[in-house]
């Protein structure tokens, strides 16, 4: 797969502040990678040096293979933090500086307002504009002229459930389209809904990457107990997809390999003489866990 | 070059602001042509009461000399601040919009932002020039014996005196709103530093030396207002004893020519090694 964008031994200081620290990152055609980190982790620091807009105290970045220019910034479409455009102008001219900068045509532009369902609003002044609809718009100027690359900075920050749902739906279509794209975001469960790949950041520096179905696995627990606690973690341990337990609280934790059922556990402990006085299902929060990756990684 | 251009105006074109600081201007430049002869001439009368030999009245408005005289009166600094102040406004709303960020990410280079600032502000003092020259001409043409025609356009190289005073005042205007970033305090400094600060240093540099040396007339501000000097009313100038130009000086065309390029390198600079 052709890389997209490569970033080599990337940092920047700001005072006493490392925002970025000795920064690998690769990112292939066609991925949708999650740049994952709480705030202040140098994620919007890391994508502002790669457009340009932030210098790099050291290391560089190429977009498709190529030192960075302008020319590789119009193959980009970006919304950073927030929505940038002219206040008094429509979307509609607004989106006509944004085709004239990129060199392209303005045919486009009823395209990308409807598939934000903006078009009835298109000669509305921006400053009119609810935030949902300010950042949809920069979703639209983003996708103009179809770039091969569509860069998202916390694009549901500050966005109601609805806003939230619609900018989710709009990423996971541009996705379905073929279009590579980075995400940044410190929410875990957006990047795991979203995304295949992830780097997860924490202070500047990259704590891992890799597939996000690897990297974030999640393991569930199944809780018990029984009058004879003893016996049923002996018994519990024979069954073929047993991983691994714990005990507190007088439960037993047990993890299993692969999905399992409550009930088939439940039906495992009477076959085996065994009555269960508790049973439950227990998830470890996907903010606990990735809590967890972090502590771990101190 | 052209596309960029484009791209400027369709930022400003349609930006109320813009039209309004635009009005103010030409009505405050209209009010100062149009009242320049009244006002000397009440001068001249108050002056008059307390002489002996009275001196003429002043003509203004007739061919040539209304060249200098009117490109003199558009340019003083109370006229001048209004254009300054909207290239101020039309800069820092890049910043406060972080409208200059978005263009660099959508495929703009740091330096044609640049360029499409500079080409923006030849255009206005372009602009503004051909207005002024048109009314100068209706002017004059209205108020000179149709017998001296023949020299009517001899002092208009003062017209390009005009443009260099515009667009060199625009481009100190420019430095301020690009390094303070913030629209209300690049006004006010800007407007502060025109109005008061360089009016006081400019007294209390010329008080001590003013036979010695001329520093005072190296200041920026003053430097651009000198390109074009004192009304040269005849008769009355020649008999009040004022030295009068009678034309550019090339050296005070380039000594604001060097500050504006001076200015300008400090923002190419700050544009290329800043974060945005």
């Amino acid at each position: 797969m052709e890389t997209v964008l490569s970033i080599n031994g990337l940092s920047k200081r700001y005072g006493k502040i490392q925002a970025v620290k000795q920064l690998e990152i690769e990112i292939k055609r066609g991925e949708v990678f999650g740049l994952l980190g709480p705030n202040g982790s140098g994620k919007s620091t890391t994508l502002g040096m790669t457009l340009n807009l932030i210098t790099p105290d050291s290391g560089t970045f190429e977009w498709f293979g190529q030192p960075p220019s302008k020319e590789s910034r119009k193959r980009i479409g970006s919304v950073i933090e927030t929505p940038n455009f002219f206040p008094y102008l429509s979307p509609e001219k607004n989106l006509e500086i944004v085709a004239d900068i990129k060199g392209y045509g303005h045919d486009d532009i009823t395209r990308v307002l409807e598939m934000v369902t903006l078009s009835d609003r298109r000669k509305s002044k921006f400053s009119t504009f609810s935030f949902g609809m300010r950042q949809r718009l920069a979703i639209a100027s983003a996708m103009l002229g179809n770039p091969e690359v569509m860069i998202l900075d916390e694009p549901t920050n500050g966005l109601d459930p609805q806003g939230i749902a619609q900018i989710r739906e709009i990423i996971l279509k541009v996705a379905s389209e073929g279009i590579t794209i980075i995400l940044a975001s410190h929410l875990l469960d957006e990047v795991q809904k979203i995304c295949s790949h992830v780097a997860v950041l924490n202070k500047g520096k990259k704590l891992f990457s890799g597939e996000v179905s690897k990297v974030l696995a999640i393991s569930d627990c199944i809780e018990l107990a029984a009058a004879d606690q003893q016996l049923l973690g002996e018994t519990i341990s024979r069954h073929p997809q047993f991983k691994s337990m714990t005990h507190s609280n007088g439960y037993l934790q047990v993890y299993f390999h692969g999905d399992v059922a409550p009930g088939e556990i439940n039906e495992f402990a009477h076959n085996n003489g065994i009555v269960l006085s508790h049973l439950a299902e227990r998830k470890r929060s996907l903010e606990q866990h990735f809590l967890n990756l972090l502590q771990e990684n101190q | 070059m052209i596309r960029l251009l484009k791209i400027e105006f369709k930022k400003i074109l349609t930006y109320k602001t813009f039209w309004i600081i635009f009005g103010l201007y030409f009505l405050f430049l209209a009010l100062g042509i149009l009242l320049a002869e009244v006002m000397i001439n009440s001068m001249v009368s108050n002056i008059n009461s307390h002489l002996p030999i009275p001196l003429p009245r002043a003509v203004l408005y007739t061919f040539p000399n209304i060249w200098q005289n009117m490109t003199f009166f558009a340019s003083i600094r109370y006229v001048m601040i209004f254009p300054a102040i909207l290239v101020i406004i039309l800069i820092t709303q890049e910043f406060a919009n972080k409208t200059i960020r978005q263009n660099i990410i959508n495929g703009m280079s740091r330096k044609e932002f640049l360029v499409s600032k500079f080409q923006f502000l030849v255009v206005l003092s372009l602009t503004v020039t051909v207005i002024v020259t048109m009314v100068i001409f209706i002017l004059g043409i209205t108020h000179t014996d149709l017998g001296s025609f023949s020299d009517a356009f001899r002092h208009m190289d003062f017209v390009f005196g005009f443009f260099i005073q515009m667009l060199t005042f625009l481009c100190f205007a420019f430095f301020f709103g690009f390094m303070l970033r913030n629209t209300g305090l690049s006004i006010a400094l800007f407007t502060l530093y025109t109005l008061i600060i360089e009016p006081i240093l400019y007294f209390l540099l010329k008080a001590p030396f003013m036979f010695e040396n001329k520093i005072y007339t190296y200041l920026p501000v003053n430097s651009v207002i000198r390109i074009v000097e004192y009304p040269s009313i005849p008769k009355l100038t020649g008999m009040l004893g004022f030295q009068i130009q009678d034309s550019l000086s090339p050296l005070s065309l380039l000594i604001p020519v060097i500050y504006a390029g001076i200015l300008l390198g400090i923002v190419t600079y700050v544009m290329n090694h800043k974060d945005l």
